[in-house]
């Protein structure tokens, strides 16, 4: 049945994009973190109390 | 008899140490309420895309869409596309989203706020947090079953689970708020990540491509492969489905989070572009599990209640070593979701709800000590609300019904107030008024025996659905043509 191919290329397709997506963001994510970090400590970024 | 082994127990010990020590790390970078409630706005892509993806996937969804899979096959998958095409559509065009975050504002109320009035920005607040929280009442134990089940332990320790779970996750989310909340997201994402795939190529392993389908065909025919066909979809269900991936993709406070603490508009857009294929593979990996469930159980060892089927499935194959990982991914899928959603709306009670109190008047270290109580009341409801609601028929259902209280109401608010001139405060109360009317009485009757049948057999949550953005719709509509001209004073913000 055609459904199947659809529901197999879609399975492949999750598990592929999902693994790609999850090394890059593993790596990526650690850099956006520090900057995120590195910019909240500069002055002018703390409480206003 | 537990089934998790000394390594299992040592990689989830390992997992929650970890968690809990960058969850408390980062609350010394919280200095003001915009950094607890938004992260100061400078979330970047990456980081974007990992929080947004760790929290939409609980163990709530797990349940949910596994459920869906043993139910109705790979059609169970159905709302995974819709929400990815309406997440790729909504990034790609900005629609909405654009005006949203351009707003420079916190909420989705205090938008309103600008064009609707006061009034509405108040209302439209206990709308989403009445429907969020009912949403989110479920969450604890439905995440309690799947880790008893899974680990074998005694039914009589979900609570104690439930409550360790939920305090661990407040503890970090009460000091660190929103940094707390992105940074344990992504060392969530990570783990979850892996724990997902590395369980479902076991299953496709184990149990083969060619069972899953058979065993669609042999219990779902044709309609288990395609919605249109299905005899408890059709199209009532993919409309109603549709309907309400846009109004999430638009409103869903968790996911507005990202977009508004995202540094920029373009970026919050590319968080959606790029996070939006995920949102099918949340919907079908697990409904791959469900389906194996299918397959490898028989009706006896499931019961009579199929959203355990997937995690006693789990329980039998998963090995050693792998069910650790397994239960450190779920924990991490489910600590993410829980810990974002009590920010999420505590930050709308904050930021509108209680606005005609502070006034922005407020200082930082006042409106953090009450957006922290927030966050810790926020736990303790759902601590007793999650033990005593009896959750009746799909999960699935409750889920799109309590979600479509404020849902269906804010998305036409939202539409309104970005793009037609006319929209007023009496089409905005008019469309609050049935969209939270609908769906509350369809709870209500689903509760109550005499009208059981009706709510749940003859008018179903599909039609309840169509029904509620419909006449949220109409009132939009009606009420603001209805409203004097002279008197529709816009206000704009300089």
């Amino acid at each position: 049945m055609p459904e199947h191919w659809i529901w197999w290329s879609l399975t492949v397709a999750c598990l592929v994009w999902y693994s790609t997506v999850t090394v890059y963001v593993a790596v990526r994510g650690v850099i956006d973190i520090k900057g995120m970090l590195r910019r909240l400590s500069q002055p002018g970024n703390g409480s206003d109390d | 008899m537990s089934h998790l082994g000394w390594l299992d127990g040592s990689i989830v010990g390992l997992y929650i140490v970890a968690t809990m020590v960058a969850g408390i790390a980062v609350r010394k970078y919280v200095g003001k309420v915009e950094h607890f409630l938004i992260a100061g706005r400078e979330m970047n892509l990456y980081l974007g895309i990992a929080s947004l993806a760790a929290t939409e996937f609980g163990i709530v969804t797990c349940m949910y869409t596994a459920q869906s899979g043993y139910n109705n096959g790979f059609a169970g998958a159905t709302p995974g596309i819709l929400a990815a095409l309406a997440m790729f559509f909504v990034g790609y065009t900005g629609f909405c989203v654009k005006p949203l975050r351009d707003a420079g504002v916190m909420t989705i109320p205090e938008l309103f706020e600008l064009r609707l009035g006061s009034r509405i920005r108040w209302l439209s607040g206990v709308v989403i947090v009445l429907g969020g929280l009912l949403n989110m009442g479920v969450f604890l134990r439905t995440g309690g079953d799947f880790l008893v089940t899974v680990c074998g332990f005694d039914q009589k320790y979900l609570e104690i689970t439930m409550t360790a779970l939920l305090v661990s996750v407040a503890v970090y989310t009460i000091l660190g708020g929103m940094l707390s909340v992105l940074v344990t997201d992504f060392l969530q994402f990570v783990v979850m990540s892996v724990g997902l795939l590395a369980v479902t190529i076991l299953i496709l392993a184990n149990v083969g491509w060619g069972r899953l389908t058979a065993t669609v065909q042999e219990h779902y025919g044709a309609g288990g492969f395609n919605p249109f066909m299905h005899p408890k979809m059709g199209w009532e269900y993919v409309v109603a489905n549709a309907m309400l991936s846009l109004a999430m993709v638009l409103t869903w406070q968790t996911t507005i989070q990202r977009l508004l603490a995202a540094k920029d508009t373009r970026t919050g857009r590319q968080v959606y572009t790029r996070t939006s294929f995920f949102f099918l593979c949340r919907w079908l990996i697990p409904v791959v599990w469900g389906i194996a469930a299918l397959a490898v159980l028989t009706p006896e060892q499931v019961g009579g209640n199929t959203l355990l089927a997937m995690p006693k499935l789990l329980s039998q194959i998963v090995p050693v070593g792998l069910m650790g990982i397994l239960v450190a991914a779920m924990l991490a899928a489910d600590m993410s979701t829980d810990s974002s959603y009590m920010l999420t709306w505590s930050s709308v009670i904050y930021n509108d709800i209680l606005a005609p109190f502070h006034k922005r008047r407020w200082s930082e270290k006042r409106g953090l000590l009450v957006s922290r109580t927030i966050v810790a009341l926020i736990g303790v409801f759902l601590l007793f609300y999650g033990l005593w609601y009896p959750l009746r028929g799909n999960l699935w259902d409750y889920l799109t019904v309590t979600g479509n209280i404020y849902l269906s109401s804010m998305s036409v608010l939202l539409v309104a107030c970005c793009y037609w001139k006319r929209a007023n405060s009496w089409g905005a109360a008019g469309a609050i008024l049935f969209g939270a009317t609908i769906p509350i009485a369809f709870l209500v009757m689903e509760q109550v025996p005499s009208t059981r049948h009706f709510a749940r057999e003859i008018v179903g949550p599909h039609f309840s659905n169509i029904a509620t953005y419909l006449f949220a719709g109409a009132a939009m509509v009606v009420g603001s043509l209805l409203k004097p001209r002279a008197k529709n004073v816009c206000v704009e913000r300089d």
